[in-house]
Protein backbone atom coordinates (compact mmCIF):
# COMPACT_ATOMS: atom_id res chain seq x y z
CA UNK A 1 0.00 0.00 0.00
CA UNK A 2 1.32 3.39 -0.99
CA UNK A 3 0.93 6.52 1.13
CA UNK A 4 -1.40 8.15 -1.43
CA UNK A 5 -3.85 5.34 -0.72
CA UNK A 6 -3.36 5.69 3.03
CA UNK A 7 -4.16 9.41 2.71
CA UNK A 8 -7.59 8.53 1.28
CA UNK A 9 -8.50 5.92 3.89
CA UNK A 10 -10.80 6.62 6.79
CA UNK A 11 -12.27 4.44 9.52
CA UNK A 12 -15.82 3.46 8.57
CA UNK A 13 -17.03 1.79 11.75
CA UNK A 14 -20.64 2.85 12.35
CA UNK A 15 -20.83 5.93 14.56
CA UNK A 16 -17.07 6.55 14.43
CA UNK A 17 -16.81 10.10 13.14
CA UNK A 18 -14.18 11.71 15.34
CA UNK A 19 -10.40 11.26 14.85
CA UNK A 20 -11.19 8.65 12.18
CA UNK A 21 -8.49 10.05 9.83
CA UNK A 22 -5.62 9.50 9.28
CA UNK A 23 -5.39 5.90 10.44
CA UNK A 24 -2.27 5.36 12.54
CA UNK A 25 0.26 3.00 10.98
CA UNK A 26 1.78 0.52 13.42
CA UNK A 27 4.33 -2.29 13.29
CA UNK A 28 4.83 -1.73 9.62
CA UNK A 29 7.31 -3.12 7.13
CA UNK A 30 8.30 -1.05 4.14
CA UNK A 31 9.66 -2.01 0.75
CA UNK A 32 11.10 0.48 -1.68
CA UNK A 33 9.72 0.56 -5.20
CA UNK A 34 10.98 2.36 -8.27
CA UNK A 35 8.62 4.63 -10.14
CA UNK A 36 9.12 6.99 -13.03
CA UNK A 37 9.25 10.65 -11.99
CA UNK A 38 6.56 12.91 -13.41
CA UNK A 39 6.49 16.42 -11.89
CA UNK A 40 3.00 17.25 -13.20
CA UNK A 41 1.59 14.06 -11.74
CA UNK A 42 3.09 14.81 -8.31
CA UNK A 43 1.89 18.44 -8.31
CA UNK A 44 -1.61 17.34 -9.27
CA UNK A 45 -1.60 14.62 -6.63
CA UNK A 46 -0.54 17.08 -3.90
CA UNK A 47 -3.62 19.20 -4.54
CA UNK A 48 -5.70 16.12 -3.89
CA UNK A 49 -4.06 14.95 -0.69
CA UNK A 50 -4.48 16.09 2.88
CA UNK A 51 -1.05 17.60 3.50
CA UNK A 52 -1.26 17.64 7.31
CA UNK A 53 -2.11 13.95 7.41
CA UNK A 54 0.73 13.19 5.00
CA UNK A 55 3.25 15.19 7.08
CA UNK A 56 2.05 13.52 10.28
CA UNK A 57 2.28 10.03 8.76
CA UNK A 58 5.71 10.45 7.15
CA UNK A 59 7.05 11.89 10.44
CA UNK A 60 5.67 9.03 12.53
CA UNK A 61 7.16 6.50 10.10
CA UNK A 62 10.50 8.30 10.30
CA UNK A 63 10.80 8.64 6.53
CA UNK A 64 10.57 12.44 6.15
CA UNK A 65 10.10 15.70 8.01
CA UNK A 66 7.78 17.74 5.86
CA UNK A 67 6.81 21.34 6.70
CA UNK A 68 3.51 21.67 8.56
CA UNK A 69 1.86 23.50 5.70
CA UNK A 70 2.28 22.69 2.02
CA UNK A 71 4.92 25.11 0.62
CA UNK A 72 3.56 27.47 -2.03
CA UNK A 73 6.56 26.94 -4.28
CA UNK A 74 7.83 23.41 -4.74
CA UNK A 75 11.40 23.14 -5.99
CA UNK A 76 12.75 20.10 -7.83
CA UNK A 77 14.38 18.65 -4.76
CA UNK A 78 11.10 18.83 -2.85
CA UNK A 79 9.17 17.29 -5.75
CA UNK A 80 11.67 14.43 -5.98
CA UNK A 81 11.32 13.81 -2.26
CA UNK A 82 7.52 13.80 -2.51
CA UNK A 83 7.68 11.52 -5.53
CA UNK A 84 9.64 9.05 -3.41
CA UNK A 85 7.27 9.36 -0.43
CA UNK A 86 4.12 8.98 -2.50
CA UNK A 87 5.04 6.41 -5.11
CA UNK A 88 8.12 4.52 -4.00
CA UNK A 89 7.30 3.68 -0.40
CA UNK A 90 5.27 0.47 -0.28
CA UNK A 91 3.87 -0.73 3.03
CA UNK A 92 3.94 -4.51 2.86
CA UNK A 93 2.70 -5.43 6.32
CA UNK A 94 1.51 -3.96 9.59
CA UNK A 95 -1.75 -2.48 10.74
CA UNK A 96 -3.79 0.69 10.68
CA UNK A 97 -5.43 1.79 13.90
CA UNK A 98 -8.28 4.28 14.14
CA UNK A 99 -7.45 6.97 16.69
CA UNK A 100 -11.16 7.50 17.33
CA UNK A 101 -12.49 4.00 18.03
CA UNK A 102 -9.30 1.86 18.08
CA UNK A 103 -10.49 -0.39 15.29
CA UNK A 104 -7.59 -2.26 13.72
CA UNK A 105 -7.27 -2.82 9.96
CA UNK A 106 -4.51 -5.31 9.14
CA UNK A 107 -2.13 -5.07 6.17
CA UNK A 108 -0.79 -8.40 4.92
CA UNK A 109 1.29 -9.03 1.80
CA UNK A 110 0.81 -5.38 0.90
CA UNK A 111 -2.99 -5.68 1.02
CA UNK A 112 -5.06 -3.70 3.55
CA UNK A 113 -8.13 -5.57 4.73
CA UNK A 114 -10.81 -2.95 5.28
CA UNK A 115 -13.73 -5.31 5.99
CA UNK A 116 -15.59 -4.88 9.25
CA UNK A 117 -17.09 -7.71 11.24
CA UNK A 118 -20.88 -7.82 10.97
CA UNK A 119 -21.56 -6.44 14.43
CA UNK A 120 -19.87 -3.14 13.61
CA UNK A 121 -21.61 -2.43 10.35
CA UNK B 1 -15.81 -21.13 1.23
CA UNK B 2 -12.74 -20.15 3.12
CA UNK B 3 -14.53 -17.29 4.79
CA UNK B 4 -17.52 -19.37 5.87
CA UNK B 5 -15.20 -21.88 7.48
CA UNK B 6 -13.39 -19.19 9.41
CA UNK B 7 -16.69 -17.81 10.61
CA UNK B 8 -17.94 -21.19 11.74
CA UNK B 9 -14.74 -21.69 13.65
CA UNK B 10 -15.05 -18.40 15.50
CA UNK B 11 -18.63 -19.10 16.54
CA UNK B 12 -17.58 -22.51 17.84
CA UNK B 13 -14.92 -20.84 19.93
CA UNK B 14 -17.49 -18.38 21.26
CA UNK B 15 -19.68 -21.23 22.41
CA UNK B 16 -16.88 -23.06 24.20
CA UNK B 17 -15.88 -19.84 25.87
CA UNK B 18 -19.40 -19.30 27.08
CA UNK B 19 -19.59 -22.85 28.41
CA UNK B 20 -16.27 -22.55 30.19
CA UNK B 21 -17.31 -19.27 31.69
CA UNK B 22 -20.50 -20.84 32.95
CA UNK B 23 -18.57 -23.66 34.58
CA UNK B 24 -16.38 -21.18 36.37
CA UNK B 25 -19.51 -19.49 37.72
CA UNK B 26 -18.51 -16.13 36.34
CA UNK B 27 -20.57 -13.10 37.15
CA UNK B 28 -24.01 -13.49 35.58
CA UNK B 29 -23.92 -10.08 33.95
CA UNK B 30 -20.80 -11.02 31.98
CA UNK B 31 -22.55 -14.12 30.70
CA UNK B 32 -25.59 -12.11 29.76
CA UNK B 33 -23.43 -9.67 27.91
CA UNK B 34 -21.79 -12.41 25.87
CA UNK B 35 -25.20 -13.84 25.01
CA UNK B 36 -26.44 -10.39 24.13
CA UNK B 37 -23.48 -9.78 21.83
CA UNK B 38 -24.06 -13.13 20.18
CA UNK B 39 -27.70 -12.19 19.61
CA UNK B 40 -26.90 -8.82 18.06
CA UNK B 41 -24.26 -10.21 15.75
CA UNK B 42 -26.70 -12.91 14.64
CA UNK B 43 -29.41 -10.38 13.88
CA UNK B 44 -27.16 -8.21 11.73
CA UNK B 45 -26.59 -10.93 9.14
CA UNK B 46 -29.65 -10.57 6.97
CA UNK B 47 -31.03 -13.07 4.48
CA UNK B 48 -29.79 -10.84 1.65
CA UNK B 49 -26.27 -10.87 3.03
CA UNK B 50 -26.36 -14.64 3.44
CA UNK B 51 -27.45 -15.02 -0.16
CA UNK B 52 -24.70 -12.71 -1.39
CA UNK B 53 -22.15 -14.48 0.75
CA UNK B 54 -23.11 -17.89 -0.63
CA UNK B 55 -23.83 -17.03 -4.26
CA UNK B 56 -21.35 -14.21 -4.78
CA UNK B 57 -18.49 -13.85 -2.26
CA UNK B 58 -17.79 -17.54 -1.69
CA UNK B 59 -18.03 -18.32 -5.39
CA UNK B 60 -15.56 -15.61 -6.40
CA UNK B 61 -13.13 -16.72 -3.67
CA UNK B 62 -13.26 -20.21 -5.14
CA UNK B 63 -13.21 -19.42 -8.85
CA UNK B 64 -10.77 -16.46 -8.64
CA UNK B 65 -7.80 -17.95 -10.58
CA UNK B 66 -9.95 -19.43 -13.36
CA UNK B 67 -12.20 -16.34 -13.50
CA UNK B 68 -9.11 -14.15 -13.76
CA UNK B 69 -7.72 -16.17 -16.68
CA UNK B 70 -10.89 -15.39 -18.61
CA UNK B 71 -10.92 -11.65 -17.88
CA UNK B 72 -8.31 -9.81 -19.89
CA UNK B 73 -10.02 -7.89 -22.67
CA UNK B 74 -11.14 -4.38 -21.67
CA UNK B 75 -14.60 -3.26 -22.79
CA UNK B 76 -14.35 -0.30 -25.24
CA UNK B 77 -16.67 2.05 -23.30
CA UNK B 78 -14.69 1.51 -20.10
CA UNK B 79 -11.39 1.84 -21.95
CA UNK B 80 -12.51 5.17 -23.43
CA UNK B 81 -13.79 6.51 -20.07
CA UNK B 82 -10.43 5.78 -18.42
CA UNK B 83 -8.22 6.99 -21.26
CA UNK B 84 -9.99 10.35 -21.45
CA UNK B 85 -8.96 11.21 -17.87
CA UNK B 86 -6.32 13.94 -17.36
CA UNK B 87 -2.87 13.28 -15.89
CA UNK B 88 -2.65 13.27 -12.12
CA UNK B 89 -6.26 12.44 -11.29
CA UNK B 90 -7.07 9.99 -8.54
CA UNK B 91 -9.92 7.48 -8.61
CA UNK B 92 -11.28 4.09 -7.66
CA UNK B 93 -12.39 0.84 -9.26
CA UNK B 94 -14.99 -0.60 -6.89
CA UNK B 95 -15.28 -4.35 -7.43
CA UNK B 96 -12.11 -4.42 -9.53
CA UNK B 97 -11.94 -8.22 -9.85
CA UNK B 98 -8.56 -9.29 -11.23
CA UNK B 99 -7.63 -5.66 -11.88
CA UNK B 100 -8.07 -5.67 -15.64
CA UNK B 101 -8.85 -1.91 -15.63
CA UNK B 102 -6.24 -0.82 -13.07
CA UNK B 103 -3.43 -0.48 -15.60
CA UNK B 104 -5.33 1.01 -18.56
CA UNK B 105 -4.28 4.65 -18.00
CA UNK B 106 -0.82 5.00 -16.47
CA UNK B 107 -1.22 8.77 -15.99
CA UNK B 108 -3.86 8.49 -13.26
CA UNK B 109 -3.71 6.96 -9.79
CA UNK B 110 -6.33 4.30 -9.33
CA UNK B 111 -7.10 2.22 -6.24
CA UNK B 112 -8.87 -1.06 -6.82
CA UNK B 113 -11.06 -2.73 -4.22
CA UNK B 114 -12.96 -5.99 -4.14
CA UNK B 115 -14.88 -8.00 -1.55
CA UNK B 116 -13.00 -11.10 -2.70
CA UNK B 117 -9.51 -11.37 -1.21
CA UNK B 118 -8.32 -14.00 -3.70
CA UNK B 119 -8.99 -11.61 -6.58
CA UNK B 120 -7.17 -8.79 -4.76
CA UNK B 121 -4.18 -11.11 -4.33
CA UNK B 122 -4.08 -11.40 -8.12
CA UNK B 123 -4.21 -7.58 -8.46
CA UNK B 124 -1.36 -7.21 -6.00
CA UNK B 125 0.74 -9.81 -7.82
CA UNK B 126 0.27 -7.74 -10.96
CA UNK B 127 1.61 -4.72 -9.09
CA UNK B 128 -1.68 -2.84 -8.77
CA UNK B 129 -2.71 -0.73 -5.80
CA UNK B 130 -5.61 -2.62 -4.29
CA UNK B 131 -7.40 -3.47 -1.06
CA UNK B 132 -10.19 -5.67 0.31
CA UNK B 133 -13.37 -3.70 1.03
CA UNK B 134 -17.15 -3.95 0.88
CA UNK B 135 -18.88 -1.77 -1.74
CA UNK B 136 -21.58 -0.86 0.80
CA UNK B 137 -19.02 0.47 3.31
CA UNK B 138 -16.14 2.00 1.39
CA UNK B 139 -13.18 2.87 3.62
CA UNK B 140 -12.53 6.25 2.00
CA UNK B 141 -13.00 9.88 3.04
CA UNK B 142 -15.99 11.68 1.50
CA UNK B 143 -15.64 13.80 -1.65
CA UNK B 144 -12.01 13.00 -2.43
CA UNK B 145 -11.93 11.16 -5.78
CA UNK B 146 -11.94 12.51 -9.35
CA UNK B 147 -13.52 9.45 -10.95
CA UNK B 148 -14.82 5.95 -10.27
CA UNK B 149 -15.78 2.84 -12.18
CA UNK B 150 -18.13 0.03 -11.15
CA UNK B 151 -17.98 -2.68 -13.79
CA UNK B 152 -20.22 -5.74 -13.47
CA UNK B 153 -20.67 -5.36 -9.71
CA UNK B 154 -24.03 -3.79 -8.83
CA UNK B 155 -25.93 -6.73 -10.40
CA UNK B 156 -24.59 -8.99 -7.63
CA UNK B 157 -26.58 -7.20 -4.88
CA UNK B 158 -29.85 -8.98 -4.12
CA UNK B 159 -32.32 -6.14 -3.41
CA UNK B 160 -33.13 -2.77 -5.07
CA UNK B 161 -32.23 -1.00 -1.80
CA UNK B 162 -28.79 -2.61 -1.61
CA UNK B 163 -28.11 -1.87 -5.30
CA UNK B 164 -29.06 1.78 -4.73
CA UNK B 165 -26.98 2.00 -1.52
CA UNK B 166 -23.95 0.54 -3.29
CA UNK B 167 -24.15 3.27 -5.96
CA UNK B 168 -24.76 5.99 -3.35
CA UNK B 169 -21.68 4.88 -1.41
CA UNK B 170 -19.52 5.32 -4.53
CA UNK B 171 -21.02 8.78 -5.12
CA UNK B 172 -20.31 9.74 -1.50
CA UNK B 173 -16.54 9.47 -1.98
CA UNK B 174 -16.53 11.34 -5.33
CA UNK B 175 -15.85 15.09 -5.47
CA UNK B 176 -18.79 17.20 -6.62
CA UNK B 177 -18.82 17.21 -10.42
CA UNK B 178 -16.86 13.92 -10.65
CA UNK B 179 -18.29 10.95 -12.49
CA UNK B 180 -18.73 7.23 -12.08
CA UNK B 181 -19.19 4.76 -14.93
CA UNK B 182 -21.48 1.87 -13.96
CA UNK B 183 -21.98 -1.33 -16.00
CA UNK B 184 -24.55 -4.01 -15.18
CA UNK B 185 -25.75 -7.11 -16.99
CA UNK B 186 -28.88 -6.59 -19.10
CA UNK B 187 -32.10 -8.63 -19.06
CA UNK B 188 -32.44 -7.85 -22.76
CA UNK B 189 -29.66 -9.88 -24.40
CA UNK B 190 -29.13 -10.85 -28.01
CA UNK B 191 -28.08 -14.47 -27.58
CA UNK B 192 -29.52 -15.46 -24.20
CA UNK B 193 -33.19 -15.24 -23.24
CA UNK B 194 -34.17 -15.11 -19.58
CA UNK B 195 -37.54 -15.74 -17.94
CA UNK B 196 -36.84 -13.82 -14.76
CA UNK B 197 -34.56 -11.05 -13.55
CA UNK B 198 -33.05 -12.77 -10.51
CA UNK B 199 -31.02 -15.73 -11.68
CA UNK B 200 -28.23 -18.12 -10.75
CA UNK B 201 -25.63 -18.39 -13.48
CA UNK B 202 -23.39 -21.45 -13.47
CA UNK B 203 -19.60 -21.22 -13.63
CA UNK B 204 -17.64 -24.33 -14.56
CA UNK B 205 -14.03 -24.79 -13.60
CA UNK B 206 -11.85 -27.23 -15.54
CA UNK B 207 -10.79 -29.63 -12.81
CA UNK B 208 -7.41 -30.63 -14.17
CA UNK B 209 -6.05 -27.13 -14.37
CA UNK B 210 -7.38 -25.58 -11.18
CA UNK B 211 -8.25 -28.27 -8.70
CA UNK B 212 -4.84 -28.37 -7.09
CA UNK B 213 -4.99 -24.65 -6.52
CA UNK B 214 -5.32 -23.84 -2.84
CA UNK B 215 -7.96 -21.18 -3.34
CA UNK B 216 -10.22 -23.69 -5.05
CA UNK B 217 -11.38 -25.24 -1.85
CA UNK B 218 -14.86 -26.53 -2.57
CA UNK B 219 -15.08 -29.58 -0.38
CA UNK B 220 -18.49 -31.01 -1.10
CA UNK B 221 -18.04 -32.23 -4.66
CA UNK B 222 -20.97 -34.24 -5.92
CA UNK B 223 -20.39 -37.70 -7.36
CA UNK B 224 -21.03 -36.45 -10.87
CA UNK B 225 -18.59 -33.60 -10.41
CA UNK B 226 -15.92 -36.01 -9.26
CA UNK B 227 -16.35 -38.12 -12.34
CA UNK B 228 -16.56 -35.22 -14.79
CA UNK B 229 -13.91 -32.78 -15.84
CA UNK B 230 -15.66 -29.70 -14.54
CA UNK B 231 -16.66 -28.34 -11.15
CA UNK B 232 -19.81 -26.27 -11.09
CA UNK B 233 -20.47 -23.10 -9.10
CA UNK B 234 -23.44 -20.74 -9.28
CA UNK B 235 -23.36 -16.98 -9.09
CA UNK B 236 -26.34 -14.72 -8.30
CA UNK B 237 -27.22 -11.97 -10.79
CA UNK B 238 -29.96 -9.40 -10.95
CA UNK B 239 -30.51 -8.73 -14.66
CA UNK B 240 -31.34 -5.07 -15.26
CA UNK B 241 -34.20 -4.05 -17.54
CA UNK B 242 -34.01 -0.97 -19.72
CA UNK B 243 -34.08 2.22 -17.60
CA UNK B 244 -33.77 0.37 -14.28
CA UNK B 245 -30.19 1.49 -13.60
CA UNK B 246 -31.11 5.10 -14.43
CA UNK B 247 -34.06 4.86 -12.01
CA UNK B 248 -31.75 3.73 -9.20
CA UNK B 249 -29.46 6.73 -9.72
CA UNK B 250 -32.49 9.05 -9.86
CA UNK B 251 -33.44 7.91 -6.34
CA UNK B 252 -30.10 9.18 -5.00
CA UNK B 253 -30.03 12.83 -3.93
CA UNK B 254 -26.30 13.26 -4.48
CA UNK B 255 -26.25 11.86 -8.02
CA UNK B 256 -27.65 12.40 -11.52
CA UNK B 257 -27.42 10.47 -14.78
CA UNK B 258 -25.41 12.30 -17.45
CA UNK B 259 -25.04 9.50 -20.01
CA UNK B 260 -26.76 6.20 -20.55
CA UNK B 261 -26.35 3.35 -23.00
CA UNK B 262 -26.29 -0.33 -23.95
CA UNK B 263 -23.17 -2.23 -24.92
CA UNK B 264 -22.69 -5.97 -25.49
CA UNK B 265 -25.47 -7.31 -23.26
CA UNK B 266 -24.92 -4.62 -20.61
CA UNK B 267 -26.67 -1.42 -19.57
CA UNK B 268 -24.42 1.40 -18.47
CA UNK B 269 -24.73 4.91 -17.05
CA UNK B 270 -22.32 7.70 -16.29
CA UNK B 271 -23.54 9.34 -13.06
CA UNK B 272 -22.28 12.63 -11.72
CA UNK B 273 -21.81 13.49 -8.06
CA UNK B 274 -23.89 16.61 -7.32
Amino acid sequence: MRLITHNMLQCHVKGCNKDNFPLKLEEIEIEELEAEFNADFIKSMLNRLDWKALAQTTFSLGIAQLPEEMPEELNDEMLQQLHHILLEVDITSGRMVCQGCNHVYPIRDGIPNMLLTESEV
Amino acid sequence: MEKTNVKRKSSEIDETEVKENANKKVDVTVKEKIEENKETSKKTISEEEKKEEHYVHDVYEAIAPHFSDTRYKPWPVVDKFLNELNTGLIGIDVGCGNGKYLGINKNVYIIGSDRCSNLIKICKERGYESLVADNLYLPYRSEVFDFAISIAVIHHFTTPERRRDAIEEILRVLKKGSKVLIFVWAFEQERKKFNEQDVLIPWHIPKKKYLNNKSLNKKDYTESEKSEHLVKYERYYHLFKKGELDDLVDQIKIGKVVETGYDRDNWYVVAERI
